[in-house]
């Protein structure tokens, strides 16, 4: 019979295909999101050869069309071509090790958390030789700052891209962390000073209260919070900030004793993380925070955030920001048939830098450029032609081709005043939040070399956003009369911290991120990890407060976080002493 | 077969029980051979060559090194493994949703194909044996999601409660870990039932009908036939899929455990698979030795299982693998 036939015929294939997978180790996931190098040179119009290199960033981003306008103009003055992919739903550590278990790396890379291990498995192409021959490179850092760099063989493998001023800092947005809130609920209260979590999140709730939908018909939720993998640093670090300290991201640096003696605290256990997380309880048992806010994907967080419905949140700038941008600017429908704009309505968010008692100093804010040498931009041994990365990435610094990444092209994305003064027009600055516009026509490589800081005209900002005339006609206006209302000019103003010249050891999440659980104290890292990731979100949600927060703080210690304490204490010893080395004293 | 009639010189036909290796043999099945050599060969550098790669389970390899020059520390990953409370859970939990899974989609499959053979109505059959096995088609991310989107505080299944006055306040079905489980086994039941079933439905076409005629002359209604003809029709298949399954348990799974557990349930949701991603594949523990071992242990399993419930259907007497 024909279907006797086609089920004995299904049944033998099924059968071959199950007794020899159970005799294979599986390696799942096992899903690299890169590509191999292919540098097969293409010969362009103008005859002149163009190289065409792949890149990773062990980060989220989104890639670029083919034919990039930009991309191409930068093609034919550098000769190289680079393909850039990004992270694809999973994290840093997990691309980077099916990367190297894979054998197929791209020409560059930025590893993220897993930049140390690229090294260890001698997978990069050291920068010293090339820092000599390109001053470009050799620029962006002091001989000390590079110094930092080296590994533990004495070579420089990566240099980090972000936050490095050119002649000085001038930071017109926030991007680190904050308690952020939609300006229209300040306006609403007209302009109150908010300073502790009693008055953020009462603002919060008496606003939902008056104003429960938005003019779509979208009921608000006060408050949301990510805690998603990693990202549950939104829920996890904020008793840190609270008690005045900087985003040393894994534990407070007491200098109660003096700048030469800093002692390692551990904020998961003090008096103000309980109050913290009993106020969220709290607020969930009220219902102001958002119920799905253990549960919640990044995905989730983000188009929950892109409806204008979430008045106040706590994250990182970069975490939301850029994706809500292109949302927020866009028209949408009311229920009486008008349209409207969430920044119009005043939906943009200003960072609150909110403190534990009232009239604490604190630094969500750092007003001074960190360096982070945990990791960077980096070219890998399996680029045919590291010499032309190098001189690639020293030409992205040249000052026309950095304008092209960053402003664009002359007359198309900017226009220049009589007195040299770059600016837009309302169309270009749409032009430049759209998705995909930026797709088919910038090309900023933004994992490559960069500055911020003045441009090397003396005139403008490397970087339009950091522009004082294009920040300010680049706000909707709501928020442009919001930042009145406080009187401050810029995001950094408005969160106002106090200003400190950074610690030798800032910021320590640069060595946190990347420990390995080969030590006790990784070991215990990871476990600690893991044990917050289970009972924050269960003592936020619990009945009984005082006795899931005993049972957490038992969890908790069984995880053995002196380990890790006595490291973090190791780590910041080393690095004062480093920096005592070069002639740093206390001021 | 009794040996003396194929030792009979009327019959020519070779042995089937025992086929002898001659070269005029050879000759006779060389295209079959050459056949099936290229499946033999093909196993041989997919599934049997990469077995080598054990080796690391008992160094500590780092990939600079190679095997050749990492060190060798006997059975400490082992040793690291079962000392690791971790390591037991993820074992438990992967073992509970593998069995859960096995349980549900065998008897569910089954149940499905048998009620799906009684319809009589033929467009009716067809349509909904095509709607059942099309979630097959659907990568997890995908079923991930819909199922994510039913069970926050407002997709339908919270909003359908709250309505009927079952719940006053949405329930985070997904936060609780004692739902986890049944979770899982319901995304799995959702996606591959239909597919499933495909394969009990085509087994009971085969059927012989004259045993459904003999049994309507001995009286039996309907739902007897589908007790005592249907079923009993069904058994080797059933066994043969059951045995070939009970070596998969320990592949309970990955994406759907890692795609929608979270921290909360992170006690409940995390397999075998997700904790060598976790601490072995990670960038910042990469340690392939760990993951190796972890690898073995898994292999050595689902041999047992199969070995173990092969023999048992032998015992028995019943269909079995080999």
């Amino acid at each position: 019979m024909k279907t006797k036939k086609i089920v004995s015929l299904i049944l033998g294939s099924m059968l071959a295909v199950t007794s020899l997978a159970a005799c294979s180790t599986g390696t799942p996931g096992d899903t690299t999101a890169a590509t191999t190098g292919g540098d097969q040179p293409a010969v362009t119009d103008g005859g002149k050869e163009i190289v065409d290199f792949t890149m990773f960033a062990a980060m989220a981003g989104k890639e670029k069309n083919e034919g990039n306008e930009i991309k191409e103009i930068i093609a034919e003055k550098t000769g190289v071509r680079v393909n850039e992919t990004w992270l694809t739903g999973q994290d840093a550590g997990e691309a980077i090790g099916s990367i190297i278990a894979s054998g197929k790396l791209p020409d560059l890379i930025d590893g993220g958390d897993g930049s140390v291990t690229l090294y260890e498995n001698g997978l990069l192409v050291a920068w010293d030789p090339y820092l000599e021959k390109y001053p470009n490179l050799k620029e962006m850092y002091t001989d000390q700052e590079w110094d930092q760099f080296r590994m533990e063989d004495g070579h420089i493998y990566w240099a980090n891209v972000f936050g490095n001023s050119y002649q000085y800092n001038t930071a017109t947005g926030h991007n680190g962390e904050a308690f952020w809130i939609q300006n229209r609920v300040l306006e609403w209260a007209n302009y109150p000073k908010i300073e502790t979590l009693d008055e953020y999140f009462k603002l919060l709730e008496d606003f939902a209260a008056a104003n429960p939908e938005l003019p779509d018909g979208t009921p608000v939720i006060p408050y949301t919070c990510l805690c998603e993998d990693w990202k549950y640093f939104c829920l996890e670090n904020p008793p840190m900030f609270l008690d005045g300290y900087p985003n040393d991201g894994c534990v407070i640096v007491n200098i109660d004793a003096g700048m030469d003696k800093p002692q390692v605290v551990d904020y998961n256990t003090t008096e103000t993380a309980k109050m913290y997380f009993k106020k969220m309880n709290e607020e969930y048992a009220k219902g102001a925070l958002d119920p799905d806010f253990a549960t919640q994907t990044y995905d989730e967080y983000i188009a929950k955030l892109s409806t204008g419905r979430v008045l106040g949140l706590c994250d990182q700038y970069w975490d939301f920001a850029y994706s809500i941008m292109g949302p927020f600017a866009s028209p949408l429908e009311a229920t009486d048939g008008t349209t409207f704009r969430l920044d119009e309505l005043g939906c943009d968010y200003v960072p609150l830098g909110l403190v534990a008692k009232k009239g604490m100093d604190q630094q969500w804010h750092s007003y001074d450029d960190e360096l982070n040498c945990s990791s960077g931009c980096a070219v890998t041994t399996s680029c045919k032609d590291p010499d032309l990365a190098f001189a690639f990435l020293s030409a992205l610094l040249d000052q026309d081709i950095h304008d092209l990444r960053f402003w664009g092209i002359e007359g198309v994305d900017y226009l220049v005043d009589e007195n040299g003064l770059y600016y837009r027009t309302e169309e270009m600055r749409e032009n430049w939040k759209s998705d995909s516009y930026k797709a088919k026509h910038t090309c900023e490589y933004s994992y490559c070399p960069q500055w911020m800081g003045m441009s090397k005209d003396g005139i403008n900002r490397m970087q339009p956003g950091e522009q004082p005339s294009e920040f300010i006609e680049g706000l909707a206006a709501p928020l442009r009369k919001t930042f009145e209302a406080y009187g401050a000019g810029t995001y950094a103003e408005f969160i106002n911290s106090k200003i400190v010249v950074n610690a030798p050891w800032y910021p320590l999440w640069s060595w946190s991120n990347s420990i390995s659980s080969d030590t006790p104290g990784g070991i215990a890292w990871k476990k600690m990890g893991e044990t917050k990731h289970l009972w924050l979100p269960t003592v936020v949600m619990s009945s009984d407060f005082e006795g899931d927060w005993a049972n957490y703080m038992a969890a908790y210690a069984e995880c053995n976080p002196q380990d890790f304490l006595n490291e973090a204490q190791a780590e910041v010893d080393t690095r004062l002493a480093t920096a005592q080395s070069y002639g740093w004293t206390p001021t | 077969m009794e040996n003396s009639i194929t030792k009979s010189k009327n019959i020519k036909e070779v042995d089937i029980n025992k086929p002898k290796f001659t070269v005029k043999e050879f000759k006779r099945q060389w295209i079959l051979v050459a056949i099936s050599a290229v499946y033999v060969v093909y196993g041989i550098i997919f599934y049997y060559l990469p077995l080598a790669g054990w080796i690391m389970a008992f160094q500590h390899f780092v990939y600079a090194k190679g095997i050749t020059g990492s060190k060798w520390v006997g059975l400490d990953k082992f040793k690291f493994l079962f000392n690791d409370k971790t390591f037991l859970m993820v074992i438990r939990n992967t073992f509970a949703m593998g069995v859960l899974n096995l349980f549900f989609s065998t008897i569910v499959a089954i149940a499905f194909a048998i009620l799906l053979n009684e319809v009589r109505t033929r467009w009716f059959k067809k349509s909904i044996q095509t709607i059942s096995y099309l979630p097959h088609f659907l990568s997890w991310i995908i079923v991930v999601a819909i199922v994510h989107d039913a069970l926050t505080s407002t997709g339908i299944i919270n909003e359908i409660l709250m309505k009927v006055g079952i719940l006053k306040q949405p329930y985070a079905f997904l936060g609780d870990p004692k739902l986890f489980w049944g979770i899982v086994t319901f995304s799995n039941l959702w996606k591959e039932t239909g597919w499933n079933a495909i394969i009990y439905l085509a087994a009971i076409t085969s059927i012989d009908p004259c045993l459904y005629e003999s049994a309507s002359i001995d009286g039996a209604g309907r739902f007897q036939k589908m007790l005592y003809v249907t079923l009993p029709g069904l058994r080797p298949t059933i066994m043969i899929l059951l045995l070939m399954n009970m070596g998969n348990v320990l592949n309970a799974g990955f994406e759907l455990q890692y795609l929608l557990g979270n921290g909360l349930v992170q006690n409940v949701s995390r397999t075998i698979d997700i904790y060598i991603l976790d601490w072995a594949l990670d960038a910042r523990n990469l340690d392939y030795s760990l993951g190796t071992a972890a690898g073995i242990f898994k292999t050595v399993v689902s041999m047992t299982f199969i070995l173990g419930s092969n023999y048992i259907a032998k015992k028995r007497g019943d269909e079995r693998l080999f």
